[in-house]
């Protein structure tokens, strides 16, 4: 198999590069991004590409893709800052997968492409299941925020192609990552060292590791199939339980201040934690039936979160010492 | 009996101590000693039949609804917990899960908001679960209307069928008098679709009968399929209506006369 990554040098990317190196059925990683960071080495080419820009995408598939018989697609490449908003940031999460999705149609010899999306594209309000099947609404409110709208548009252009022409599309909703890099929203809350919660709710939460991340998407290369599902990670915990695992101090707040609250700490730490993007899942929860994936794709989490009390300590930028 | 400890059968870990729907083997442990007193004591719980609750395997309690608060709900899942090891599984109207703290403490000893996803993951789990197909109607049925079944919806015969559970009724007498309903606000408050005002400020210390039926196995006289056919359903969902209405009457004409 012979792979293009895209988004390679986000915390998702670089892992997975590392994981499909270590493939024997792998031959060749094309690494792109759109930032620098990567070294050539054997097996493994990187390339700087603009995925925004329509030309560099065609240059990108039916030019060097070609050349290295690329066959297989992984588009990891979304922007992670939730802060960032307007048409710059769509282009690179909805167009860029478009132009992508639709480059990699027109070449024969690409068979797979999986896309990572996320489990915040369902809808989360009272009425919604507790437990999200792939089947479960996906929020279409136009209100939300674009992070979640731009992540729905991407989700359902992948969806919209599958059973077209040749190529096995998988599109993996997976759990929130608890990783620097990689645009988790809880793992910046955490930063804190007390973690305001609406008082009166406790939802469940479900969370995916890096290792468990990269091990669905590369089992969904070496499945081939077509199709949307979700990713589960190992650890399903009430919201109180995760701060005071993490070490933080749990302040049940009423639900109305939260808002203002975390905004000012936007606004005076920059940090990139939004309460907005948030709330209904703080209230209600909303956690991902990865059964499908089990039974079809063989996934199991098997990465357990790495607590701070449970092995070394964490440093003020939250990072393991 | 009284058990030391809940849950006795299989309980699905989701890795720290809860389940995907947040049930907690210790929040059980304590429901049931906290509850204990008004089972007991105050709403002195006599319960009969219960040997038609199954041990194992997925199944499906459907009983009549009244009441301010869900205290029938609760006494139910008392008795279920005390006298079978098994945590009842009530299945709460689409608005519980956005009470505060009414919410979580529900959701720690099993209560699980009434969405088809959860309840079907629930049937497949094996678990037993308590529906009310009255559900709102029923709680806010006038005093006048008690013990007379409200609309009824036909959820729980097509889960019954899709997942081939047997449907136990469950007759609940006293919960009707003990703390009915005078009167309904129109304030929406957390979704809830009515603010209850109640004849009394406290629930009356009726005495509660719990008659369990016969179980009544759908699968028997219909394939799965049939769950995709309403006619069938609706034609399912009257016979439990039934079976209900003639477990009730045994249990008020039994409660007239003297007998448990």
């Amino acid at each position: 198999m012979r792979v293009l990554v895209t988004g390679a040098t986000t915390s998702l990317g670089d892992a997975l590069v590392r994981a499909l190196l270590a493939e024997p059925t792998v031959e060749h990683v094309l690494a792109v991004a759109i930032e620098p960071g990567v070294q050539d080495a054997p097996r493994l080419s990187y390339r700087r590409v603009d995925l925004t820009r329509e030309r560099a995408v065609h240059d990108l598939v039916h030019g060097l893709a070609a050349e290295l018989a690329i066959d297989a697609v992984v588009h990891a490449a979304m922007h992670r800052d939730a802060r960032d908003e307007g048409p710059a940031i769509h282009a690179r999460n909805v167009d860029a997968t478009r132009r992508l999705l639709h480059a990699c149609l027109d070449v024969p010899a690409i068979g797979r492409f999986v896309f990572p999306g996320s489990a915040a594209v369902y809808a989360v309000r009272p009425g919604a299941p507790t437990l999200l099947d792939e089947d479960a609404p996906l929020e279409f409110d136009p209100r939300a925020p674009q992070w979640v709208r731009d992540r729905v548009e991407a989700d359902l252009t992948v969806c919209a192609a599958m059973g077209m022409r040749h190529l096995a599309l998988t599109v993996l909703r997976g759990a929130e990552i608890l990783a620097p890099g990689t645009g988790s929203q809880l793992w910046d809350y955490l930063q804190s060292r007390v973690c305001l919660r609406p008082a009166g709710f406790d939802p469940m939460i479900n969370l995916l590791t890096l290792d468990d991340a990269v091990a669905a998407i590369v089992g969904a290369l070496a499945a081939g199939r077509s199709g949307v599902y979700n990713i589960a990670g190992a650890d399903t915990l009430p919201l109180s339980c995760l701060i005071r695992r993490w070490g933080r101090r749990d302040v049940p707040v009423p639900g109305p201040l939260l808002a203002p609250l975390y905004r000012l700490r936007t606004w005076t730490t920059g940090r990139k934690f939004r309460y907005d993007l948030n709330a209904r899942r703080f209230h209600l929860g909303g956690i991902v039936d990865d059964r499908r994936a089990r039974a079809e794709l063989g996934y199991r989490p098997s990465h357990p979160i790495r607590w701070p009390h449970d092995a070394g300590g964490f440093s003020r930028s939250g990072l393991k010492t | 009996m009284r058990r030391e400890t809940y849950p006795t059968e299989p309980f699905h870990d989701a890795g720290h101590g809860y389940d995907l729907f947040g049930l907690e083997p210790a929040a059980v442990a304590r429901a049931v000693a906290v509850g204990a007193p008004l089972y007991e004591r105050y709403f002195r719980v006599a319960s009969t039949g219960i040997e038609h609750v199954p041990r194992q395997g997925a199944a499906i309690l459907i009983a009549n609804h009244s009441g301010m608060l869900p205290i029938d709900g609760w006494m139910l899942w008392h008795d279920v917990v005390r006298r079978t090891g098994r945590v009842l599984r009530p299945i709460a109207d689409h608005f519980v899960p956005a009470l505060p703290f009414a919410s979580t403490r529900m959701a720690r000893v099993g209560v699980v908001g009434g969405a088809r996803a959860n309840v079907r993951r629930l049937l497949d789990d094996g678990a037993v679960i308590a529906i009310f197909p009255e559900g709102v109607a029923g709680v806010a049925k006038p005093f006048r209307a008690r013990y007379r079944l409200q609309a009824w919806r036909v959820g729980h015969a097509e889960l019954a069928l899709r997942h081939r559970a047997p449907i136990v009724p469950v007759a609940i007498v006293g919960a009707e008098e003990s703390w009915p309903v005078a009167a309904r606000l129109p304030i929406r408050a957390f979704g809830a679709p009515y603010l209850p005002v109640p004849w009394s400020p406290l629930p009356l210390p009726v005495r509660y009968h719990l008659r369990y039926g016969a179980p009544i196995e759908l699968a028997r006289d219909y394939p799965a399929e049939a769950a995709d056919d309403p006619a069938i359903v609706a034609q399912a969902a009257a016979k439990t209506r039934a079976a209900l209405e003639v477990l009730l009457c045994d249990a008020l004409r039994a409660r007239r006369e003297g007998r448990s």
